[in-house]
């Protein structure tokens, strides 16, 4: 069986990618919000 | 209770809701990044899937929740709905992002190029378009009775264009086949990894669902405050 | 029913009769068109790529821009002195109205069209003479297809902060279909293709131009409601 490609980079481009757009609008969200 | 004090309640108790989601979506992450095999052919990037496309999905689903109570607000002009719609919009919007980023760098692993307008990310930035066409139109008109009827609007007519475009993205493609460097072959997905995709499509969910919660308390919160502010001018006339 | 056609042709009317009697909306509209295609002669290699390949993207990209951007002429013309009030307030209904609009811009958006045509035929040597039946027909779909929509927009832009602006972001995702059709059955119709081979794009445009006509009639109200 060939070896897949080595593209294990990619992933963890987008998974953090991923992470950080999420993570950034929960935080505005949160912050945002906390209304006084 | 008064509007203020519902709200407030409901931006505390979606705070919980949001912690909730980040914790699950934490746990996604673990899920699909340690316990769940590599596929077979196409390496570790293959795993991106099990964030993009429940992503995709929720896009979709709050651009239908836009769609839907644009269309109630018309017919019942209740404030609350329009608040509602726009939440779903900003937080979709959101969700498209992460598509539009998460795809690429996908699909520079599978097709060997960034955009290839593969049918699926062309509806998608379409969708993306959608949304802010619709939030810019909701910072270009001030008077909210007006901004909420040409939001619902919109809305409707937002979500009557995605079958179409859906339509003429695929009539288009099958005429003009794009050139595809690698061709994967379809995946089967053995068990564990679609435990790892149900699991993921139900907790985005979730987490679409506090973050709307959040946003749309909010949103009740601020219009209750411009509310108090109008009556008290009024009543100290 | 009757009365209702007959206050959307009567709004109709007003609409072109003003134009007709200044015409600076329609020669600008005009002008900006033949500028469109005299300018894409430079945007390409003629070395490169021929005439004929390129002709039907120069055609609708040129069709499908000015079009639009002539349609907030509609809306912004009853601006003036609040006209607009006058519209609402008289016994014509909101679908009227709508109507009304609709069908002076399309005359209007058709003249420009009837005009530049040739002219893209000069500039791009397009034999258009035995293919003008079909290439009119779809023209003639593609452009309910936009104006329909274009002007339900134009009522709501008109009103917002940077109106020209915001017209286009909010039409420009619902000419993908208009324009996608048009493009791939004017290609074809130049290439002298069968008629069979139009059909499934035939289908998408007309079913398209059906449902925004009804639903932008239905929703029309909502934008000049006060």
């Amino acid at each position: 069986m060939p070896m897949p490609p080595a593209n294990g980079g990619f992933m963890v481009a987008a998974y953090v990618a991923a992470a950080v757009i999420y993570l950034s609008y929960a935080g505005w969200l949160y912050w945002r919000s906390r209304g006084r | 209770m008064t509007a203020r004090e519902s709200a407030e309640r409901a931006l505390r108790r979606s705070g919980l809701w949001m912690a909730v989601g980040l914790l699950l979506v934490a746990g996604v992450y673990v899920r699909a990044l340690v316990f769940t095999p590599q596929e077979a052919t196409q390496g570790l990037a293959q795993k991106i899937f099990y964030i993009h496309a429940p992503s995709a999905w929720v896009a979709f689903l709050a651009f239908g929740i836009v769609g839907v109570c644009s269309a109630l607000y018309l017919f019942l002009k209740d404030p609350r709905l329009d608040l509602f719609a726009a939440s779903a919009a900003e937080v979709g919007t959101v969700f498209t992002t992460t598509v539009l980023v998460t795809g690429p760098i996908w699909g520079k692993t599978i097709w060997g190029a960034w955009w290839t307008w593969d049918a699926r990310l062309t509806l998608t930035l379409f969708l993306y378009f959608i949304y802010l066409a619709y939030l810019v139109l909701r910072t270009a008109v001030e008077e909210p009775g007006r901004r909420a009827r040409y939001s619902a609007v919109l809305g409707i007519l937002g979500a009557l264009l995605v079958p179409f475009i859906h339509v003429s993205v695929y009539l288009f493609r099958t005429l003009h086949p794009m050139p595809v460097v690698l061709r994967p072959g379809k995946p089967e997905l053995p068990g564990s990894m679609l435990i790892t995709l149900a699991f993921s499509f139900t907790v985005f969910t979730i987490f679409f669902f506090a973050l709307l919660a959040r946003r749309y308390a909010w949103a009740r919160l601020v219009d209750a405050r411009a509310q108090g502010e109008a009556d008290h001018a009024d009543a100290s006339r | 029913m009757v009365s209702m056609l007959a206050q959307a042709w009567a709004i109709a009317a007003k609409d072109l009769l003003l134009e007709f009697r200044s015409r600076t909306a329609f020669l600008s509209a005009l002008v900006f068109t033949a500028l469109v295609l005299a300018i894409f002669n430079f945007a390409r290699d003629p070395t490169a790529v021929s005439a004929v390949d390129l002709a039907p993207s120069i055609l609708w990209i040129t069709f499908s821009f000015a079009g639009v951007l002539t349609l907030s002429r509609a809306f912004s013309l009853e601006k003036e002195n609040h006209a607009i009030d006058g519209l609402l307030l008289s016994p014509a209904s909101r679908t009227a109205l709508y109507l009304g609009k609709t069908a002076a811009n399309l005359v209007f958006v058709g003249a420009v069209e009837a005009i530049a045509l040739p002219l893209f035929a000069l500039f791009f040597n397009v034999p258009l003479l035995d293919v003008l039946g079909p290439l009119v027909l779809v023209i003639a779909l593609a452009t309910v297809g936009f104006v329909t929509i274009g002007t339900l927009m134009s009522s709501m832009a008109v009103n917002t902060r940077f109106g020209e602006l915001i017209l286009l972001v909010l039409v420009l995702p619902f000419l993908v279909t208009p324009v996608s059709a048009a493009a791939e059955m004017t290609a074809r119709i130049f290439a002298h293709r069968p008629f069979a081979e139009l059909a499934p794009w035939l289908k998408l445009l007309a079913a398209y131009d059906i449902t925004f006509s009804v639903i932008c009639t239905l929703v029309f109200e909502s934008t000049v409601e006060e």
